[in-house]
């Protein structure tokens, strides 16, 4: 993102420079590309659902054994050393063949990162290397029954106890907190005062512990991912605390461009492009080879993008206005993928199961793409921002 | 350390605009008018519209200078003369839009892929221009006793509005990265650009709604200035799809690509990446 003043008119342009996968990265895909190979060939798991809803424990120690979690991270800790766009490689061919990804994905994606960054060092050693193993898995603790994209209006609370912090209150909509084993919770420990971003922190919870209670949210899909977390009186020590306190809204934000720019976010229907494609491989007709055409054209557009943020990430900078507005983009384009390969109706004659269940699946879980990770409008607002606008 | 294998460096691109800003004025200021321009184009090196496919060290400062221009709105129509290369014919001061279907298309497919790209340039550069005019004016006009600006309503499309200038921006750059670095004449550079034609060509109609929608009447009017971009960017994408054989076909080339390799995903790696192994 610059602001660039030429002949006295303010110009505001968003910053998207392009970027080459370096060679190792590129050997790198065609490993993931062999490992998921052998994994369909055993039988280990199908193609299904998105990036958020396919959990599978087993499945990310694998991954974490082959070095592909925390893989940017120091070694010291348990990480890999490697770049970001070498993580990119990973993250979006196990996303493009729909792999079970769901259970290490927040730890990975966000929680690992942020300790990394704000955690202490006993915090690092502790969690870290059990992230990049695959053996410890993370949910995010931000929206509450009363605070949804109006983050800052958390009403969950630790008050300060001998030894530790004292929480009270509720965390919802938080995904696999019935099979994760810690959540990031952001919390009041202060009044806001001037600003009510001030006098937040965040904590890590233990969400096997005794005085925390998980109770489940089931979705319009059937399914359980949501929980909600109760809090009362539930004893965090001063250790788990994240950071300084106070400063947890600067962190929280912080884990914002990691969340949002990935390709989880234009990825979420690929399986139904990819179905589609493979019903009609023998005689493809004109429609579907535009549909499928203009999909493509679409992801080398976005793709380019969440590259340059992946690489903007990788050298100390954090886009957030950019990383919103690939999100918002990303997901109009997962929505409009629903519409077209529906309409093609006789088009596809050879409908296979993969495909009927594919435009199931995203046909009922599209809503919630442009709701988890920011809102459409909350989006929408940031671009706004970086327009200078608001 | 990664670097970008193509970044618009804002000084080049303040160079490029003050280049053409003083071309604009030699050029209104001799009478031979055209000819001066063409001697000065020439000067800078590029004597027939743009670099030479193979000359990929002018490539980046050809794109400044085409996307300079496309912003500048100066009264000279240069974008069409320096991207048809068009030496013998009349340069048409015409700002009526009329979706032409003669403009003039160059036999050699190299050319063909360098003047598609230089207009996908251009279009990219005119919506910004648009883009930059608009959130001008919604922070000056006033209505209900308040900016524009400060209406959601406004500020949600024209957010709409920069992400599709921002995808244009980056597809066409993608594919200028791949004409710096192999040349124009590529498949990989011809799939690239039917692809930005696609995505291009679906984010002109979003910013031209949102861009006069939010200007009111006064968009529609000769005397201010937003329609020299609208236009520009209109009769640039008619151009370019004329160029492609249209936007349908250009996304059928792309569907053929994804059938043969079996998988979208596969495609658009293949395409994005030189050298990638047909694994």
């Amino acid at each position: 993102m610059e602001r660039v003043g030429i002949e006295g008119v303010n110009r505001v342009r968003f910053s998207f420079p392009i970027f080459e996968f370096p060679p190792q990265a590129e050997a790198l895909r065609s490993e993931v590309r062999g490992f998921i190979a052998e994994e369909l060939a055993a039988g280990l798991w199908q193609p299904s659902g998105d990036f958020a809803s396919s959990y599978s424990a087993t499945f990310s120690q694998r991954i974490g054994a082959r070095g592909w979690l925390g893989m940017t991270w120091p070694r010291r800790y348990g990480g890999h050393d490697r770049s970001m766009l070498e993580r990119l490689v990973v993250t979006e061919e196990l996303l493009a063949a729909s792999a079970p990804v769901a259970a290490h994905w927040i730890a990975d994606r966000q929680s690992g990162p942020l300790l990394l960054r704000y955690g202490s060092e006993a915090q690092r050693e502790e969690f870290l290397p059990q992230i990049a193993r695959g053996e410890s898995f993370f949910s995010i603790g931000m929206s509450e029954p009363d605070s949804g994209s109006d983050l800052a209006s958390v009403r969950s609370r630790a008050a300060k106890v001998a030894g530790g912090w004292s929480i009270t209150g509720r965390k919802v909509w938080t995904t696999f907190a019935h099979l994760n084993h810690f959540a990031i919770v952001l919390v009041r420990t202060g009044e806001g005062g001037a600003s009510r971003h001030a006098g937040l922190s965040q904590f890590i919870v233990d969400l096997k512990a005794a005085d925390v209670e998980v109770r489940p949210i089931v979705n319009m899909a059937g399914q359980r991912e949501f929980n909600e977390v109760v809090f009362d009186g539930t004893f965090i020590a001063d250790a788990r605390l994240v950071g300084e306190p106070g400063n947890g809204w600067q962190q929280v934000t912080s884990e914002l461009a990691f969340e949002r720019s990935g390709p989880e976010r234009y990825l979420s229907s690929i399986r139904l492009v990819e179905s589609a494609l493979a019903c009609a491989r023998e005689q493809p007709t004109p429609r579907l080879r535009e549909a499928i055409g203009r999909m493509a054209a679409k992801l080398i557009a976005l793709r380019t993008m969440s590259i340059a943020v992946a690489a903007q990430l990788q050298s100390g900078v954090t886009p957030d206005f950019e990383a919103a507005l690939i999100k918002d983009l990303g997901n109009a384009f997962e929505r409009e993928q629903i519409a077209v390969f529906r309409a093609l109706g006789a088009e596809l004659p050879m409908c296979s199961d993969d495909y009927l269940s594919a435009l199931a699946s995203s046909t009922i879980n599209s809503p919630s793409w442009t709701l988890r990770g920011g809102t459409r409008e909350v989006l929408r607002g940031l671009v706004a921002r970086g327009l200078g606008l608001r | 350390m990664l670097a970008p294998i193509l970044v618009m460096d804002t000084l080049v691109h303040d160079a490029a605009t003050r280049a053409f800003a003083d071309l604009a004025r030699d050029w209104l200021s001799i009478d031979s008018g055209r000819d001066g321009l063409l001697a000065a184009v020439e000067q800078l090196g590029f004597a027939d519209a743009l670099p030479s496919p193979d000359d990929r060290d002018a490539w980046p400062a050809a794109a400044a200078i085409i996307r300079a221009q496309a912003r500048s709105a100066t009264p000279i129509d240069m974008a069409l003369l320096l991207a048809t290369g068009d030496r013998a014919g009349s340069i048409s001061q015409s700002r009526a839009y009329d979706c032409a279907r003669s403009a003039a298309a160059p036999d050699s497919p190299a050319a063909l892929a360098a003047l598609s790209l230089g207009r996908c340039l251009q279009i990219s550069a005119a919506m910004q221009a648009a883009l930059e005019l608009s959130l001008q004016y919604v922070q000056d006009r006033k209505q209900f006793g308040q900016p524009l600006a400060k209406f959601q309503v406004i500020q949600h499309g024209l957010a709409l509005a920069a992400e599709e200038v921002a995808a244009s921006g980056a597809i066409s750059d993608l594919a200028l990265a791949c004409a710096v670095r192999d040349g124009v004449q590529t498949a990989r550079m011809s799939a690239l650009l039917d692809a930005a034609a696609v995505v291009v060509g679906q984010s002109v109609d979003v910013v031209y709604d949102i861009c006069h929608q939010v200007h009111g009447a006064i968009g529609f009017t000769q005397e201010y200035p937003l329609h020299r971009h609208s236009i520009d960017f209109l009769r640039w994408r008619d151009h370019l799809q004329l160029l492609r054989g249209g936007e349908l076909r250009c996304a059928e080339r792309l569907g053929d690509a994804a059938f043969e390799l079996g998988s979208v995903w596969r495609a658009v790696t293949a395409l994005m990446q030189p050298r990638v192994s047909r694994d």
